[in-house]
Parts: C-alpha cells; structure tokens; sequence
C-alpha cells in the first residue's frame, strides 16, 4: 500500500468551496479518476482521506495537503497526479503528490498573505504598525468552553508589510496544526477595534504549511 | 468593475457561496464569441432545488452538444443574496459565463409547480427586465420561454412569456432556436419571429390568442390571430429508447436535494390514476431498455464520480424487463460500492432472488400511495391497489425487520364521505394488529405509522379536471373527524396546510384573467410560495380580492362538461371525451384497467399514429 501526500491548490472560484463540501467533492474526485484508493474496513468501509488544516470559507491556497492510500504498490506516483488532474474542479489542482514523510502532528505553523484595501495606505501603514509595536495584541477567540481573550502577539510572526498605493499588504505566520490554530481574520479584527483607519480586507492565501523549524511540511 | 468582481465583493457574506458562482465539475464552458444562440435555462427556485431536476439536465447537456449554441444554467437567489444583489446592481446572471441572462437570446424557464410562478416574475424583475412580455419591445432578443407540466395549463402567466413549449423538449427546443438564428440573421422582429414559431408543432404563442367571457365568467371564445394553430400539440419523443442522454451532470459543491445520478427508466404510466397530472400529460408509456438504462448509469457514475444512482419514471415497476434490470443494476452498483436508491416498488411480481436482493440494498422504510381510506374510495379515483397488496408488503416488511410504516392520503377527493375518512383511521388498526400478529416480528420495538394528508388538488387534463375543490370548512371537518378515529398512539398524523392547496388549484386551473393577480401578489412581496417560512396565504387572498377575482370559481365550483375550459385548445394527447367518460366512471366508483391489460381509448394511439402495447 503507497500511503500519498498530495499537494493542491484552491484558487479562483473553488475557495468558495466549504471545508464540508470540500469532502465530498474529494470523494468524487477520487471516484472518477479511477485510482484503486484504500478503503476503511469494518460494519461501513468507507474510502480514508485526510486534509492536514481546514481552510477557511474564502481563502485561497497553494499548498493543501490531502492523505490518502493507494492500494496497487507500482502505481507511480506521476501517475496519481495526473489521474487526479484529470478530474480536479477548475481552481483545484494538484502540484506534486509524494510519499508522506512527516506526521501530521508535525505541522506548527502556517504562513498568510492578505490585503488591507483602503483610501489612506499612509495612514493605515501607522495603524498597523502602532498594533505590531504594542505589547500586546489581545483578541477573543471562541473555544469549546466559551469566550477566551488571547494575546496573539508572541505567535505571531510578520513576514512581510508593504504599503501599495490602494492597500497594506501583509505576509504572516501564525500557529497551525493539532493543537493552536490561529486565523489572519483574528489580526484584522484586532486592527479594526484598535479604531485603525476604515479598511477592507481582501485576498487571503495560504502560502505555506510548515514546520516547527520553518522547513515546509512534507 | 466587472459583474465577476462585483459578485465575489460580496459572496462571502452570503449562505452557501458556492451556489453562486459556478466552476462546478461537468458544467459546460465556451467561448462566447464563437456561439451564435445563448439560452438562459432558469429554474424558479433556488440552486438547491433546480439543480435536482432531471429534465434541466439533460435539456441543458443536448443544447450544449451543439457547438454554436450555449445554454448555461440561472437559479432564484436565496433572499440574502437577493438583498445584496438589489443594493449593489447585480442583474440575474447565468452560472457558467456570469454574464447577465438580459443579454441572452432565450430565457428559458421550467415549470414544474404552481407555487413558483410568483419566483418567474422576481427573476425576470432581477435580470432587469419588464416582466410583461408585451413591454419587452420587438427586438428579436429575449425570448422568454417555459416549459414543464404547469404549461398544459399556462394561462395564468400567459402575460409573462413569449412561448410555452408544450410537451417533451429534445427535438422542439433545437427547432425553436434553429429557427432564431436562422431569422436573427436575416434582421428579423420579434413579432416575425413569433409568427414563425407559432407554426412549430409543440409551441404555443399566447399573445396570438384571446378570450371573451360569459356574464357568469365561464369562457365564451377564444379568438386566434397572426395565423397561429387553433389547437396546439404537444410533442413527444417517439423512440425513447435512441433519445439523447447525457453522459455527464453538473456536479454541485454544495449539497443539493437529490444529490445523486439520475437515470431515466421510463415515460409516462399505464396506471391511469384520475386524480395524477403526470399520469396524463405524459403519455403514452415508453420505456428504454435494460442496456441503454445499465450504460447510462454506468457512464454518469463513472463521469460524475457519485456514489448513489436513482431510478427517475413514475413507476418503475411497470417496466417490462424490471427484473432483469435490477438484478444487473444491483449487481454494478454493488460491485462499485454504488447506493442504489429504490423507489417504492410493486413487489407482487418479482422473483425470490431478486427480493432477495433489494432487501439488502433498501435502506429506507416503508412507504405507501394508499390515497383513500377505502376500497370504493380507492376504486372511485382509480388507485389500483387494494387492502391485500397493501397488508402484504406490511407483512413482507415487518418480517424483514422493518416496524415504521408511511402512508400517504388525500382529503377531499371526489365523492368522499365521513366513512372514506375514518376509513384511513381503520386502514392504519388493521396495520398495527397485523404487525403484532406476526410470529418472527422485530422484537423489543413498537409498530410505528405515520400518516400523512394533503387536500386533494384537481388538475388539468386529468378526470378530475372538472371537479372542485373541498372548501376550508370541508377541510376542517374531515380533519378533526380524522384526528378523533385515530385512537392509538402508535399512529402519527400530518397534514399538509390545506391554504397552499387552495392557492395550487387556482393557479392550475385559472384563466388569463389571473395574471394580473400573480402580478400584483408579487408586487406585495410574495415569493418562494413552495417555502413554509415564506408562504403567505392573506397576501395572495389580497391580490385576488384587490384584482376583482373571486377564488371560489377555480377553486370551488365544478367546471362543466361542456364549458370551454381555459386549456381546451391545447392538446396534450388525451381527448376530453376520454376525461369526461373516465369522470362519469369514478362516479360509479368503477375502476379502468392499467393500458398494459387492456387500452381505454384515452386517443393517444390514435394521435401517434401507433398503439401504446402491441
Ligand atoms: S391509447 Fe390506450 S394504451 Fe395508449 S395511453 Fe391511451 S388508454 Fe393507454
């Protein structure tokens, strides 16, 4: 049995593709490309896939990770990718499938790109900024025993922020995987409530999932 | 900015984005500029509900099969996006191009019930178009189309469209818009257009006719100009079994009602059930072979990748090869690991392996059509099924492990009694003795029986089409009286709200005088009609009332044999003698046997040129 790890986009109109949805659309796609996928025993065998991080409603993203098995040990794995481009959804393509290397637990982070459209960049590049150099960024996160105010700012790591001349643009990392998941959407508000310069965001993209170490995830 | 961008600024803010903005697998792109006839298929409700109708499908994949032509799909916005798109300037647009449905040739719109007419007149009012066809100007542009059942009777949104397409689509559609280009571009109106079209065996163009009415408000003449037909024919299909099927469906992201592979077995009934449209409208009965329904699934599931295949017809138990067919259906699909949905079955005539079979594939409970609550009840309106049939599949079923029962009823059928409704109370006794009579009965749980009432709805080219409906206060009795038979607690009653049942009945019998009031319920902010939470009956009563129309002469008044009906010069096939003489039968409580044992003469054969059975 070849246990895969694919790698896939979700561009264009496909990030309005739920994460729900999303599920169902992978079992189709597996269906019609054919591939001998590795079903779970029992009472109700059921085809076993797994994405590393769910994506939220809206974000685009070039480095998705799905898990799965194949049954038949010489299929190459050229050839899952392409049986599986054949019959991807438009804005859902597949960029590399490889052996799983790492577990899942090993993923720590996940890096972002979004735009902050405004009239004033100027101003809003200040805005920012006097958020980033506070001590603190608390936000209000919704967890499974209620409302908890959460300091961001220690998880956070600013890659990038560039003023253009309609918006401040900014690159992010923030925890990811199994145990804290932290959204760009959290940073925003917290920009927004700090009375920042009238702005809407845009254009979020996952850019990366990686590891502790910073090395891509595998 | 573009329509895309405007669409994407606020799809986030909307319920189930995705419904709105196409990219689904197996949807049809082309590049416009190459395309000579754009066709906007729409569907009177929301995507959820359209995208689950097996004719949009495969109208949708044929038109598209045509290389220079493009039919793309259009779907009523739920009411947040509605909201979004009024505020914003967002015209009605169709899912593969995203360009507005107002730039499209032909408008096309499927009708399938009554309650969505309302939801035409939004989506025409959404695509910022003016909803009367007679201020759409006399550019050859904007055909705007409807097919389905309610067009037998369409009159009531005569006003609203330029063509109804009566009867099946396959052959007549492409005619229609064969026709268009042709004439398109020659520089042709619309009004030449129209002309032409009218000569086209299946279309009906309601402006060339007109009405006069009796003092009593019964139709007097109808007047036909411009050279039109004086009676209008549907169309049908004659070999079903070489008729395009798609290969493929649009596979949506989201969940959709019937989200699964649909494969058609067969069209129309041999039953003759007086009181179902379908019944009529779609003879006669023609079936596909076992191969072509076994290729068919096995290529739409290969190509949409669903794992659950359903069987569409109106009763696939009356096809000829229904053993053979399961058993091979059963077979693939269980070799795939493929749900096969089974319809309700007649199991009278089925071997014991193939039983054998279904028993491990049938996943849902038990249901039954009983319609009436007693035999003559059931004989009056033709429903072949007698108490034997139904306590032996009860049996069959508790035996099998089953404990719930469902069955379906109707109140306010022609000639019914007090004793026809405590007839139902009776009928669901006997149910639950039988089950606890039974020796390998499944242990440790009760019987369960749930039973569900709609308010029976005269329809159209049906035997019933004359007859009226039970008033409120009818209604109200036979309801109270049922819930006092019912005396045990292992029996559940529903009812459906008798008020959607009025509103159905004067929108499928109604003349062209109702238009007006479809209008103006509309203006008054009625739509979704079909959806509990936005039905509102009083709106409705205040269109009629503001429109001079008094509901109880479609709704309670029996039409009479003789009086011109409002769909009378449409010719669906079935004659009215045939309809007259099978009303004066379910008087006597006389059934009529199915076609296949012996043919009634419903004038079918006679049209086509061929008998139904040979
Ligand atoms: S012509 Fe005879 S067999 Fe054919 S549909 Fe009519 S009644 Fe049935």
């Amino acid at each position: 049995m070849l246990r895969v790890r694919a790698v896939f986009e979700k561009t264009g109109r496909a990030k309005y593709i739920s994460h729900l949805d999303l599920n169902r659309c992978m079992l189709r796609t597996f269906r019609r490309s054919g591939l001998p996928i590795w079903y779970t025993e029992g009472f109700n065998p059921h085809p076993y896939y797994a994405f590393a991080l769910a994506l939220s409603l809206g974000f685009e993203s070039k480095c998705e990770i799905l898990d799965f098995n194949i049954t038949d040990d010489n299929m190459s794995m050229n050839e899952i990718r392409d049986r599986l481009n054949a019959v991807m959804p438009e804005g859902m393509g597949i960029l590399s499938v490889e052996e799983q290397k790492l577990k899942i637990t090993a993923i720590a982070k996940a890096e972002y790109s979004f735009s902050m459209v405004t009239d004033e960049p100027e101003e809003l590049m200040k805005d920012v900024e006097k958020l980033l150099s506070g001590e603190s960024i608390l936000i209000e996160k919704k967890t499974k025993k209620g409302i908890k105010t959460v300091d961001i700012k220690p998880d956070m790591e600013i890659i990038g922020c560039e003023k253009t001349d309609r918006s401040v643009d900014m690159i992010m990392r923030l925890p990811a995987g199994t145990q804290t998941n932290y959204n760009p959407t959290l940073f925003v508000e917290a920009l927004k409530k700090s009375g920042a310069h009238p702005f809407e965001d845009e254009k979020f993209v996952r850019r990366a999932i990686l590891c502790g170490d910073n090395t891509v995830f595998r | 900015m573009e329509l895309k961008e405007k669409i994407e600024k606020h799809l986030l803010e909307v319920q189930k984005p995705s419904r709105y903005i196409g990219g689904e697998v197996g949807s049809i792109i082309k590049d416009k500029s190459k395309v000579d006839v754009r066709f906007a298929f729409c569907f009177p409700d929301t995507y959820d509900i359209g995208m689950s109708h097996l004719g949009m499908k495969i109208l949708y994949s044929l038109t598209n099969e045509r290389e220079n032509y493009w039919c793309e799909r259009c779907y009523a916005p739920g009411e947040d996006f509605e909201a979004i798109m009024r505020e914003n300037d967002i015209p009605l647009y169709a899912l593969e191009s995203l360009d507005p449905i107002k730039e499209f040739d032909f408008i096309g719109f499927t009708m399938q019930y009554e309650l969505s007419y309302a939801n035409v007149l939004n989506m025409l009012d959404l695509a910022g178009l003016p909803v009367f066809a007679d201020e759409r100007g006399d550019e050859l542009m904007n055909i705007v189309v409807a097919g389905g059942p309610c067009v037998c009777n369409p009159e009531p949104l005569a006003d609203f469209f330029d063509i109804f397409i009566l009867g099946e689509g396959e052959e007549v559609n492409l005619e229609l818009m064969d026709l268009y280009w042709e004439m398109k571009q020659k520089g042709c109106t619309k009004l030449e257009f129209l002309r032409a079209a009218a000569q086209i065996e299946g279309i009906y163009v309601p402006r060339f006719y007109s009405f006069e009415y009796n003092e009593d408000g019964t139709i007097k003449k109808m007047n036909v100009t411009d050279g039109a037909p004086e009676v209008v024919r549907k169309r049908i299909i004659k070999d079903l079994d070489s008729v395009y099927y798609p290969e493929n469906f649009v596979v949506p992201f989201t969940e959709i009602v019937h989200d699964r592979v649909s494969v058609e077995v067969l069209r129309g009934c041999i039953r003759g059930c007086r009181f179902c449209q379908a019944g009529f409208i779609y003879r006669p009965f023609r079936e596909k072979h076992t191969d072509t329904i076994c290729k068919s699934t096995k290529c739409l599931c290969e190509n949409t990748g669903y794992d659950e295949v359903s069987l569409a017809s109106l009763s696939t138990s009356d096809h000829s090869e229904i053993d053979p067919m399961l058993t091979e259906l059963i077979d693939y699909t269980a070799k795939e690991r493929i749900n096969l949905s089974l319809p309700s079955l007649r199991v009278d005539n089925f071997s014991e392996s193939l039983l054998e079979k279904i028993k491990k594939v049938r996943k849902s409970g038990l249901t039954f059509a009983a319609e009436g609550g007693t035999q003559r009840l059931r004989d009056v309106i033709n429903k072949n099924v007698n108490e034997e049939e139904i306590m032996n599949t009860c049996r069959i079923s508790f035996a099998g492990g089953y404990t719930s029962v469902k069955l379906y009823f109707m109140m306010g059928l022609p000639t019914e009694t007090d004793e026809d409704i405590v007839g139902i109370a009776d009928l669901a006794d006997r149910i639950i003795d039988l089950f606890y009579s039974i020796e390998n009965r499944p242990k440790g749980r009760g019987v369960q029986i749930s039973i569900s009432v709609a308010t029976f709805v005269p329809k159209p080219f049906t035997p019933f089409q004359f007859e009226p409906q039970d008033t409120k206060e009818m209604i109200e009795h036979k309801q109270k009286l049922l819930m006092d038979s019912v005396k045990s607690r292992k029996v559940k009653v529903s009812y459906h709200d008798p008020n959607v049942s009025r509103l159905e009945v004067i929108l499928a019998k109604g003349d062209r005088r109702l238009c007006k009031a479809i209008y103006t319920a509309w203006k008054k902010g009625c739509k979704f009609d079909s959806w509990d939470e936005y039905f509102n009956f009083d709106k409705w009563m205040e269109a009629f009332d503001e429109c001079g129309i008094d509901t109880s002469f479609y709704a309670n008044r029996r039409f009479d044999y003789d009086e011109i009906l409002p769909w009378d010069h449409l010719d669906y096939l079935v004659t009215k003698e045939f309809l007259i003489r099978e009303n004066k039968t379910a008087h006597k409580a006389v059934t009529t046997p199915n076609c296949r044992l012996r043919c009634s003469g419903c004038g079918v054969n006679k049209k086509v040129g061929r008998e139904c059975f040979c």
